[in-house]
């Protein structure tokens, strides 16, 4: 009997020692303090540890001007994957680790990130510098009216084509005039044609099934950003719009118009394969599209019929650990990448990315991709889709939750299923979610 | 007085003996301590205090992020989570998916192996190209199997080619679960493989010539001579392989993230979103605790079942 017991609690030890590494939840018991970060007239002497998503070779002509002129400042410039930046930022923050000083940080994150406690305040050093920065990149680092992240980049979407395609099928070419903007339900018909006529793909998204992009659907439908009320955390993404919206595009793969299953990291090169006629695509895709041999156009981003014009935007910003052991320096590596000439990290990308300050734009589109004539329409369409039609994403502490949620929504929308129920449920989910904030 | 010098002397000599004796067992327990020490260690840090920590976090809520003080609130997380539509059907999902990939997984590894054992040509080519999948990094794997299951992707050629219709595999709610077992299954039938083999080796070679000679089949020597023979490492393969399917992530992580439609939501993929997609630790452990206690109980299910046999072969 004893020997029965004895066996059956070893084997439930034995048990319990092989599940138990997946377990890891550490409960934090203190709080943090807020701070009045200043930026030192005199560098320090120091190493500062930076997170991105980044590819090092990406950025090394910037992190070499910032050691030019900031010699005695050293960085360690560190990478993860595009998905493990908030998790490996959470991580990192939440043990109170100085392990890290600067990351990058989704704009629409700010406010999750600050209310969290995972960015420093960084108000006392930066808001005398509110006017030299573009109005909505600025408002994304803001919560509760206290700034926690500098912007370093902005973005926008335009509608990319295939010449050769269009021609084949016999369509004429959009418009690269704002006056002339398509509408979605046209781009459809043409898109259409171009499948028949041979085109592997008809339209393209770059960034399928993510919130970002496809924000810019039920905004112009008159559905919203996808969220209201106080701090934004009542859901609204089963309005009317919102269904109309993803309806369109659950049909764009019902139809063959896009295909079902293509990740964001093969849309860009399918569409410079010469596989389809369409594609909504960022200004990052420029560098690439010069580069190629493909004969393409650009136009403005469609929207909907009796709807107004909307575009995504928004990019990253940099925050500091509020456990960081060097804030100072820290924080003139922030005014070097989001300010010093415009912005250091515009002003010496090879790669031209675009700006989130008023200068910096004017050295962004000085940049040789501009110097064709497509680029000459793309400047064009970036200059007045920045000003005039630009989105920002849903700005709540809710954000993580929501982007996620939201994306399996869009995700299960293109793979079929019907999209009123799939935005209630996601309603549902986001309800519950938000449950905690409230 | 002789009789009590020998006695006394005999004394000494035993209770020296069992000094020695002592001394000698004193030191295997030392010598068996030290040796055993990192083991020990690593199940400490690695194991028991993650899993005490989870427990003790689980009774607490706290603002996403882990940075902000947590609240001692007893079972609220258990209430939330086990009053969530969301999360039993969740569990109702891990359930079905361990009932049906379990024994598919373990009937054919048995099959291969005992496919493997017999005398066929080029043994070992055969059994290195099974176990092969197991050498390939899990996510190198997933991200092969994903091209090859895409809607234009090769797989679905190969069906038009042989007139049949094209699938959608991981992108529909009714075959994505299907699909994740066929890359788990294509992996974790090598590798089971080899254990099996193992037990088929070390069955005497007499019994089968004497079940020759009593001249039964070969579906019967299977039942009644190989299957009881290899009940040990049978059963070890079925409790290993239920933890490890439990516990399934990288496929699911890197191909489905959960959908479509939440049909590929596992319960230990459920705790990684809510504890590092959401930063909601404590609801996170609450659910890693939960998938412990469910995966604990088919763990002692198995044990307790090797021990009745015991108790019965005994008798």
């Amino acid at each position: 009997m004893f020997k029965k017991s004895n066996r059956s609690s070893k084997s439930i030890w034995a048990g319990i020692a092989s599940l138990s590494l997946l377990l890891g939840g550490v409960v934090s018991t203190s709080s943090y303090a807020a701070s009045t970060l200043t930026i030192p007239a005199t560098d320090p002497d120091t190493t500062i540890k930076v997170l991105s998503f980044m590819n090092k070779a990406d950025i090394q002509t910037v992190l070499d001007a910032f050691a030019k002129e900031h010699p005695t400042i050293k960085v360690d410039f560190q990478t993860v994957p595009f998905n493990d930046l908030q998790p490996t930022v959470d991580a990192r923050v939440s043990s109170k680790s100085a392990d890290l000083d600067v990351y990058w940080a989704d704009q629409p994150r700010v406010s999750a990130l600050a209310a969290r406690g995972t960015a420093l305040d960084i108000t006392s050093a930066f808001s005398k510098y509110r006017s030299t920065f573009d109005a909505s990149p600025w408002a994304s680092g803001l919560y509760n009216g206290k700034l926690y992240a500098l912007p370093i980049a902005n973005s926008t979407q335009m509608l990319f084509y295939n010449v050769d395609l269009l021609k084949k099928a016999g369509i004429t070419p959009p418009s690269a005039s704002i006056s002339d903007r398509m509408t979605w339900e046209d781009l459809v018909v043409d898109a259409k044609k171009a499948v028949d006529s041979g085109a592997k793909y008809g339209l393209l998204f770059h960034q399928f099934d993510r919130y970002y992009q496809l924000e810019a659907l039920p905004v112009s439908k008159g559905g919203g950003i996808g969220a209201q009320g106080k701090g934004n955390l009542i859901p609204n993404v089963a309005n009317k719009g919102w269904i109309d919206a993803l309806t369109w595009y659950g049909k764009l793969f019902k139809n063959k118009i896009s295909p079902r299953g293509m990740t964001p990291e093969q849309v860009e090169p399918a569409f410079l394969a010469g596989q389809a006629a369409y594609m909504v695509g960022g200004p990052w895709f420029l560098p690439g599209l010069n580069l190629s041999k493909l004969n393409w156009g650009v136009a403005p981003h469609p929207y909907f019929k009796g709807g107004k014009a909307a575009t995504a935007n928004g990019s990253w910003s940099l925050a500091i650990n509020p456990y960081s052991k060097n804030q100072e320096a820290s924080a003139i590596f922030l005014k070097f990448m989001a300010i010093d000439g415009g912005s250091g990290y515009i002003k010496y990308r090879n790669d031209p990315e675009l700006a989130a300050t008023p200068e910096a734009k004017k050295l962004y589109f000085a940049k040789d991709v501009f110097a064709t004539p497509q680029g000459k329409q793309a400047a064009t369409i970036i200059d007045y889709e920045t000003s005039k039609t630009g989105v920002g994403r849903v700005q709540t502490v809710g954000y993580i939750e929501f982007e996620t949620i939201m994306n399996a929504a869009f995700s299960d929308i293109r793979n079929g299923a019907d999209p009123g129920k799939v935005l209630r449920e996601a309603s549902n989910k986001l309800r519950k979610a938000w449950a905690i904030y409230k | 007085m002789e009789g009590i010098v020998l006695t006394v002397h005999s004394g000494i000599k035993e209770s020296s003996k069992r000094r020695r004796h002592f001394l000698a067992k004193k030191t295997e327990y030392f010598w068996a301590l030290t040796f055993l020490l990192p083991t020990l260690l690593a199940l400490i840090v690695l194991r028991i205090t993650p899993m005490i920590s989870a427990i003790y976090s689980s009774f607490f809520i706290a603002y996403p992020g882990g940075i902000r003080p947590a609240i001692f609130s007893g079972l609220e997380n258990y209430r939330t989570v086990l009053s969530d539509s969301d999360f039993i059907a969740t569990v109702e999902r891990t359930f079905l998916f361990n009932l049906v990939i379990n024994p598919l997984q373990i009937s054919l590894s048995l099959l291969v192996s005992v496919l493997m054992v017999q005398r066929i040509r080029f043994e070992g080519l055969w059994r290195t190209l099974i176990f092969i999948p197991v050498l390939i990094p899990i996510v190198g794997s997933s991200i092969t199997w994903q091209a090859i299951l895409q809607p234009d992707g090769p797989f679905n050629s190969l069906l038009v080619t042989l007139g049949l219709k094209p699938q959608l595999f991981l992108n529909s709610p009714q075959q994505s679960l299907q699909s994740i077992t066929l890359i788990a299954s294509w992996i974790g039938i090598g590798y089971w493989m080899m254990f099996l083999i193992a037990g088929l080796r070390s069955v005497p070679s007499e019994i089968y010539e004497a079940a020759e000679i009593d001249r039964a089949g070969p579906i019967r020597v299977f039942f009644k001579i190989t299957l009881p023979l290899i009940k040990r490492q049978l059963l070890f393969v079925l409790v290993a392989d239920i933890v490890a399917n439990f516990v399934l992530f990288a496929p699911i992580q890197l191909l489905t993230a959960g959908g479509p439609e939440s049909s590929t939501t596992l319960l230990i993929f459920d705790a990684y979103r809510t504890t590092y997609g959401y930063g909601s630790r404590n609801l996170g452990a609450t659910k890693v605790v939960i998938l412990s206690i469910i995966m604990i109980c088919f763990v002692a299910l198995q044990f307790s079942f090797l021990r009745e046999k015991k108790v019965k072969e005994i008798e």
